[in-house]
């Protein structure tokens, strides 16, 4: 894995497809009612200033990759610990949402298929994936990339077309106040989905032209973050408010709205490809993290014969994380979202930014 | 070398019986595929369902030449139950096959079961459903059991519930008396403090009987017809009242969900005596608050030509055209006025100014949501301002004269 080259184009798509994953089909920052789409842009304001966090960290260690500039600037001890928790954390983060996808199809399409199964399918063609290594996962993230913006195309057409849309759904604009939709932005939407992001710095070490990976990485970052608040508009738009807020998967809701002259409906399917294709990605991302954290760790020559052992564990954990689906969104939108998801994704990265500022303070700038 | 080929194989073989997607298949012989789901209320209390089941051979054939049978395109199967869930499985002590809902686009509620309680209470298990669709239409069954509504055989439409839907879809377009609701779109009417629901009725004429066998599509004059019905007004999710004519008119018009129809104006004395077709309108609510209490305006602006006269006029003269359109845009307000009135009366705001109200003024609308139904709806006043435009006579100008010796 170590040899791999990841070109700026299979960065800024492996970004968009990881941030799109699973925050396109929960009800995103739907406690903001009608103002979601407002929740969504600050929390991609505060999701590109960590990963600018994320950049400056990374230019100061250009050639290592996180476990080992930890250990530099914490340690050898505290710092293998912090690394090893953030271990556990990817592959927690890679559990949760392949339970997503998982709860997804369970609900919506194979009733009375067992979960493990369906989780099974997709978990052993991510192991696959990720055993051959990153640049095998960006090739593959470059050809879907084009497919599912073709999706989401022809279904913004056809709802558009339908007529679905009613603009007053998001009406009136803040109706009480700015407070509700900050209060969204930090306890949902500046983690989920913008603060994983993190991620990524397993891996800029790879990435053929480093000069550019801020604009890139930010680039695509924010498209994503127009896109998810697109569609969030147009959920609300066509579904209401409180539809939205009530529906598993809204986007599938509004999907099946669309009727174009009496032949072009049900269209479900584009909902289907679309998240999987998106899930796919996110777990393969969060899972190779996890790998190569280990391999550095633990200093395992050849990463890819950890793939299939942790992704079982990662399978098995993601069936028992949770008893139920209330029960699996309970645990990622208030527990997660409160005392983990601050740490990992804000605390840490930010007390390694200032250590890494005053060790670095007597030697020259990184540029 | 040879341990990685029989791996291969076994992985090979192994990956065909997840691949096959045949966890729980369902085959096409042993699912009966509903069409139409209508819904009463029995003696007992519990509900009695009533499924309109596709008959498939039956279906093909006449027109399009051999492999239908004489016998009627649809089935009927009824379970009942003390929940939608519990009388649609019921059913399977009756039928050979798996009830299917994905191709149900029409729910027929009982006039009885609208009036009794809340109908939102019946459309939580549809929405739930993976196989239900949330774009089936819903009606009334209007003056008669839901059930009699799901087994009328209809004629040019080998499918009832298809006969149904169409009706309403084609009679909102050019007439605009009746409404095709959604499963959704009533819910969302449901859930808003500031929009009351409002549903067209189905009715059926005739003998019922008759209208359940093949008979019924054999005649030209069926003895059993389904037509479509009067607009029913909800309140609280509950039906409180029919409305007719003119005045289910005035409400569509106010819905601005009217496309078309033929409006009669009174000319010197002589009632109907023009008749104007409206080709397109639109119709825009918004509210404002005028010292403390809620004032609408409704702007409507109608496109329209001459399609009949009864009296001589001499249409080449736009004065006298402008002078109709006046005639026009009074009789439209009479009609939106007579709408906002029997809604004030019945105290439901089926014209959504609530939520008009909503969007302009948040704060106020908070203190006043609670009771906006009966204490702030029907003391709303409103300005309706009409604007009517007659672009053309037709291919003549002046009507033909009746040379009288």
């Amino acid at each position: 894995m170590e040899k791999s080259k990841i070109s700026l184009y299979q960065l800024f798509v492996l970004i968009l497809l990881f941030e799109l994953g699973s925050a396109i089909l929960v009800p995103l920052a739907s406690d903001a009612k009608q103002d979601a789409w407002l929740a969504i842009l600050f929390g991609l304001a505060g999701g590109l200033f960590l990963f600018w966090v994320h950049y400056r960290l990374f230019l100061y260690y250009p050639e290592l990759v996180p476990p080992l500039y930890m250990q530099k600037l914490l340690g050898k001890i505290a710092g293998t610990i912090v690394a090893f928790c953030y271990i556990i954390f990817f592959m927690y983060s890679a559990a949760r949402v392949l339970r997503d996808f998982g709860e997804m199809l369970l609900t919506f399409a194979y009733l009375e298929t067992p979960l493990f199964i369906v989780n099974a399918l997709l978990m052993l063609v991510i192991i696959y994936a990720v055993s051959k290594g990153i640049e095998v996962v960006a090739r593959t993230g470059e050809l879907f990339f084009v497919f599912i913006y073709f999706l989401a195309i022809v279904g913004f057409i056809l709802i558009l077309f339908s007529g679905l849309i009613d603009i007053n759904n998001l009406k009136p604009v803040l109706e009480n106040g700015i407070f509700p939709v900050v209060r969204v932005v930090f306890t949902q939407t500046l983690y989920f989905p913008f603060g994983e992001a993190i991620v990524f710095t397993m891996i800029f070490p790879y990435i053929k032209k480093r000069n550019k990976v801020k604009k890139v990485g930010l680039f695509a970052m924010m498209l994503s973050g127009i896109n998810l608040a697109i569609t969030m508009a147009i959920n609300i738009g066509v579904l209401g408010v409180d539809l939205t807020d009530r529906s598993q998967f809204p986007l599938l809701s509004t999907i099946q709205g669309i009727q174009v002259a009496e032949f072009l409906e049900r269209l479900d399917v584009f909902f289907m490809i679309s998240t999987v294709i998106c899930i796919f990605f996110k777990v393969s991302i969060y899972f190779y993290a996890a790998v190569a954290s280990t391999a550095v760790i633990f200093k395992i020559k050849e990463p890819s014969k950890l793939t299939y052992p942790m992704g079982m564990v990662i399978l098995f954990m993601s069936v028992t994380i949770a008893s139920s689906y209330a029960e699996h969104l309970k645990e990622g939108l208030v527990f997660i979202t409160r005392y983990i998801h601050p740490l990992f994704l804000i605390l840490i990265p930010i007390l390694l930014l200032g250590i890494a500022f005053l060790k670095n303070r007597k030697k020259e700038s990184p540029q | 070398m040879k341990s990685k080929r029989i791996l291969f194989i076994l992985v090979f073989f192994v990956s065909t019986l997840f691949l096959s997607g045949c966890w729980s298949k369902k085959e096409l012989t042993d699912l009966a595929i509903v069409a139409a789901l209508g819904i009463d209320k029995n003696e007992q209390g519990r509900y009695v369902g009533t499924m309109q089941i596709i008959n498939p051979g039956n279906v093909t054939g006449g027109m399009q030449g051999g492999g239908g049978s004489q016998g009627p395109p649809i089935s009927i199967v009824t379970g009942s139950g003390d929940s939608i869930v519990e009388l649609s499985r019921s059913t399977s002590r009756k039928l050979s096959r798996r009830l299917y809902y994905a191709h149900t686009n029409l729910i027929v509620i009982s006039e009885e079961l609208a009036k009794e309680e809340s109908i939102s209470a019946i459309l939580d298990p549809l929405e739930r459903d993976a196989q239900f669709r949330s774009t089936a239409i819903i009606v009334i069954a209007q003056g008669t059991k839901a059930s009699n509504i799901v087994k009328v055989l209809t004629a040019i439409d080998k499918i009832p519930s298809n006969k149904v839907i169409k009706t309403l879809k084609i009679t909102e377009k050019i007439w605009g008396e009746n409404i095709a609701v959604s499963m959704q779109d009533a819910i969302k009417i449901i859930v808003s403090p500031g929009k009351e629901l409002a549903v067209s009725g189905f009715r059926v004429n005739g003998d019922v009987d008759k209208g359940k066998t093949m008979e019924n599509t054999h005649q030209t004059e069926p003895a059993s017809l389904l037509f479509a019905g009067s607009l029913g007004l909800f309140k609280n999710g509950k039906l409180t009242q029919w409305v007719n004519g003119e005045t289910a008119r005035g409400s569509i018009f106010l819905l601005d969900k009217l496309s078309a129809t033929t409006i009669g104006v009174d000319w010197e004395g002589k009632d109907e005596a023009i008749s104007y077709e409206l080709i397109r309108q639109k119709t825009k609510v918004s509210a404002k608050l005028d010292k403390g209490k809620p004032r609408v305006s409704i702007e409507v602006q109608a496109e329209g030509n001459i399609g009949e006269t009864r009296v001589p006029l001499d249409f080449n003269n736009p004065h006298l055209l402008l002078k109709l359109e006046k005639e026009i845009e009074k009789e439209i307000k009479k009609e939106i006025t007579m709408a906002i009135k029997i809604a004030q009366k019945n105290k439901s705001d089926i014209f959504g100014f609530g939520e008009a109200l909503h969007r302009t003024n948040p704060k106020e609308w908070r203190k006043m949501a609670p009771k906006w139904n009966d204490v702030y709806f029907p003391e709303v006043k409103t300005d309706i301002v009409v604007d009517a435009f007659i672009r053309r006579t037709g291919l003549r100008n002046n009507p033909h004269k009746v040379n009288e010796k």
